[in-house]
């Protein structure tokens, strides 16, 4: 349970403070905003855990509704698209296994490490986002994700 | 004359009618009367809440009140609830129960919210109280079936077991059969928390059969609609009924059967659970309708016209909880028909189907809530999610609804202005707070700016809970707020522009409330460090998950704050992930 207090302390082990790829992801975003940046700037702002509900009250919803939330996906090279359900999955994890069935290719997202040799056996997944813009997929949490995407894309590397 | 007065009442005397005491507001006033009465109370307290675990020891508890039979304890913060108070925060319980064991063997009451509950604490309650009677475990998690069992062997004369929203781990759905057959005693039995396997409904049978004075039954979703009729009929006496699963096909001699065991409880008051609900089984119900005063329908996917079916059959309904599902919702409309019905509504809780969308899928808007304000004067407690929200609206519901003490209104996208007038909310809340003067709890949603806080703290007398987000221009806010709130016992604040100024100017304020939580704010490390210094009565802890705060320059943010008085210093089982601000942890490492 001790910590160390002083500045001399060592930090370059990632395994040293328990944290999530998620939550260093974000971090990464708040230090963006904070350094020289005042936080009443305008979106976007790191927003996980919104709206303030319990776990158990917004699982049910996933879990026994009936909705669905179509989007297109395309792959660089191919002009005919499929549609998948993003609702059907839980995770950026689930999503990534899908696509790669899919697609018969290797992901690459934010999450993802490469062979660095080989990059034509990956693909890279963008969406396009509500502003229009094409953001790699993976950098915010997955309900955010859910909320801002329109479409995919697989790109060539 | 005064040695007349101190013998006129003997200790026995003063000890009975300190037993007509219950509040503990009370019970603390009389204990500072004098040095007699605070021994005589200290001796005959049977009742502690203690509504931070941390705030002080199980020690010094014991020291104080020797003979407690109710303990009630509060751990993790109430952010804690939206996933934003890492794992392996705190929130033990098992020491409480190691020192109560020894101190308390006729203690027969626990009750715990957000505390982390092991097996081990189980058994341990389990093995040291030969007079358990009450467990309560609300929001906890920690534990499994195992430790279930233990309780169900070992508590003879168990009365109330109660699980709710609580996470358990499934090991074995046998734990129920542990009751032993002599036990006879329960009064409440809440598992609707548990999962598929976690239960065996034979066992479950059996023990409702040999427990007459069951009046509170809370069944999880894995117990099937064609299940209910059999446990309703073996307990008729039931004033509190949680279905499980409420779908079936329709067949008639199903609905007959559950129609019939509905129509037996002439004493059934309130009804929840329906999970999954097929609305052609609704009408089961509508002989106990009548005497319906409370329904939670927050897990059934119900779509406006059933719901107002039902509910022109409830007419005494006091309390009611919605959940809006996508494509089932109860929709303005529903809300409508609430409040031309249930005029004695006192409670309203209306969630959201689709949460992380972005269009509106529910025709839900803030015209549902002015109509229940308008037809329900009774109107006490809303939590209300919506997509949109004006300050007419606001104004409205305050003017017609003063009796309001718990308002609680999250419009799902933040910073979300007035939609009629683009303006932001500050006038609306403010209205709230000026019309409704024994409001004690306000949540805070919309585009806000300091002028909210003005009102706040200008109106907000009685206010004894606050919850902010994404709100406030500056420390102003906080200010007023801080400054302003004479009743505050706790406030919550996320990703708000508060930094140092207002808090360190309201220091001695901390020492008045139960705690502050503030995350994705602009407090300084070094702010915190201040705090700590300087206010000894309080445990200021900051928590990142990423790296220590002293690696980063004093001026840099900290990612989340916790600060709470205490009369029990620094505690000792803070992960690495939270710092202790107090010096003497310092001076230690």
């Amino acid at each position: 349970m001790g910590r160390p207090t002083s500045s001399s302390s060592s930090i370059d082990s990632p395994n040293h403070f328990a944290f999530s790829s998620t939550a260093s992801s974000q971090r990464d975003l708040t230090t963006d905003l904070r350094l020289g940046l005042s936080i009443s700037i305008a979106p976007p702002y790191v927003r996980e855990q919104w709206p303030p509900m319990k776990a158990a009250v917004a699982e049910e919803e996933h879990e026994c509704n009936s909705s669905t939330f179509y989007v297109k996906v395309y792959m660089e090279g191919i002009p005919i698209g499929r549609k998948l359900d993003l609702l059907a999955h839980e995770s950026y994890y689930d999503l990534i296994r899908t696509l790669e069935h899919m697609f018969h290719t290797n992901i690459i997202w934010a999450e993802a490490e490469m062979d660095r040799d080989h990059y034509e056996k990956y693909h890279v997944l963008t969406y396009e986002d509500k502003e229009g813009d094409w953001m790699m997929v993976g950098d915010v949490p997955w309900e955010m994700f859910l909320s801002a995407v329109r479409r995919l894309k697989i790109s060539k590397c | 004359m005064q040695k007349e007065m101190a013998y006129s009442f003997p200790d026995e005397v003063l000890k009975h009618v300190f037993s007509f005491i219950q509040s503990d507001k009370d019970r603390n006033a009389v204990s500072l009367v004098c040095k007699s009465w605070y021994e005589i109370e200290r001796w005959c307290r049977r009742k502690v809440f203690i509504g931070n675990c941390y705030a002080v020891s199980p020690r010094m508890v014991i020291r104080r009140f020797p003979e407690v039979r109710s303990i009630e304890l509060k751990g993790k913060p109430h952010f804690a609830d939206f996933n934003l108070v890492p794992d392996g925060w705190g929130g033990y319980v098992l020491q409480w129960i190691a020192e109560m064991a020894g101190a308390y063997p006729w203690l027969g009451e626990i009750r715990l919210k957000r505390m982390v509950v092991t097996d081990e604490s189980l058994e341990l309650i389990a093995k040291s109280f030969k007079n358990f009677k009450v467990l309560v475990l609300f929001s906890c998690e920690g534990f499994s079936t195992d430790g279930l069992a233990a309780i169900a062997a070992s508590c003879k004369n168990l009365r109330e077991l109660d699980l709710r929203e609580s996470e358990v781990d499934d090991l074995s759905g046998h734990w129920l059969a542990q009751f032993p057959e002599t036990c006879t005693s329960l009064v409440s039995l809440n598992i609707s928390c548990l999962g598929s396997d976690e239960v065996s409904f034979s066992a479950l049978e059996r023990l409702v059969d040999r427990c007459p004075n069951l009046r509170s039954l809370q069944l999880n979703r894995a117990v099937t609609l064609d299940k209910i009729a059999n446990i309703l009929r073996r307990a008729p006496q039931l004033v509190d009924f949680g279905t499980g699963n409420y779908a079936a096909e329709l067949q008639p001699d199903v609905f007959s059967n559950l129609a019939g065991a509905f129509s037996s409880c002439k004493e059934l008051k309130s009804l929840s659970g329906f999970w999954d609900v097929v609305p052609a089984y609704l009408p089961a119900l509508y002989s106990i309708c009548p005497r319906l005063t409370s329904l939670n329908l927050s897990y059934a996917t119900i779509q406006s016209p059933d719901l107002i079916k039902l509910v022109s059959h409830c007419p005494r309904l006091q309390r009611l909880l919605f959940l809006i599902q996508v494509l089932d919702y109860v929709e303005d409309s529903g809300l409508e028909e609430l409040a031309s019905s249930c005029k004695d509504l006192q409670e309203l809780r209306v969630f959201p189907s689709d949460p992380f969308g972005v269009e509106p899928n529910v025709s839900l808007t803030e015209q549902g809530l002015v109509a229940v304000s308008l037809g329900c004067p009774k109107l006490q407690s809303v939590l209300y999610f919506c997509r949109r929200m004006s300050n007419a609206a606001l104004v409205t519901i305050a003017q017609n609804c003063p009796n309001l003490t718990r308002f609680r209104l999250c419009i799902i996208e933040p910073k979300t202005p007035d939609y009629l007038t683009l303006d932001p909310l500050d006038a609306g809340f403010g209205a709230i707070v000026e019309h409704c003067k024994d409001l004690r709890r306000l949540s805070l949603s919309g585009l806000l700016t300091d002028h909210v806080f003005e009102y706040i703290g200008t109106y907000g007398k009685k206010l004894e809970m606050l919850s902010v987000a994404f709100a406030g221009d500056s420390d102003l806010g906080l200010h007023h707020v801080l400054s302003g709130c004479e009743s505050l016992r706790k406030l919550e604040i996320r990703d708000c522009p508060f930094g140092d100024k207002a808090l360190l100017a309201n220091a001695a304020k901390l020492e008045t409330m139960r705690s502050l939580w503030m995350s994705s704010c602009a407090v300084s490390f070094g702010a915190c460090k201040l705090l700590g210094q300087k206010m000894p009565k309080l445990n200021v802890e900051v928590i990142d998950e990423t790296e220590p705060p002293d690696s980063r320059p004093e001026s840099y943010p900290v990612d989340k704050l916790y600060i709470y008085k205490s009369v029990a210093g620094p505690r000792f089982d803070m992960p690495p992930f939270v710092w202790s601000m107090d010096e003497a942890v310092k001076i230690l490492h």
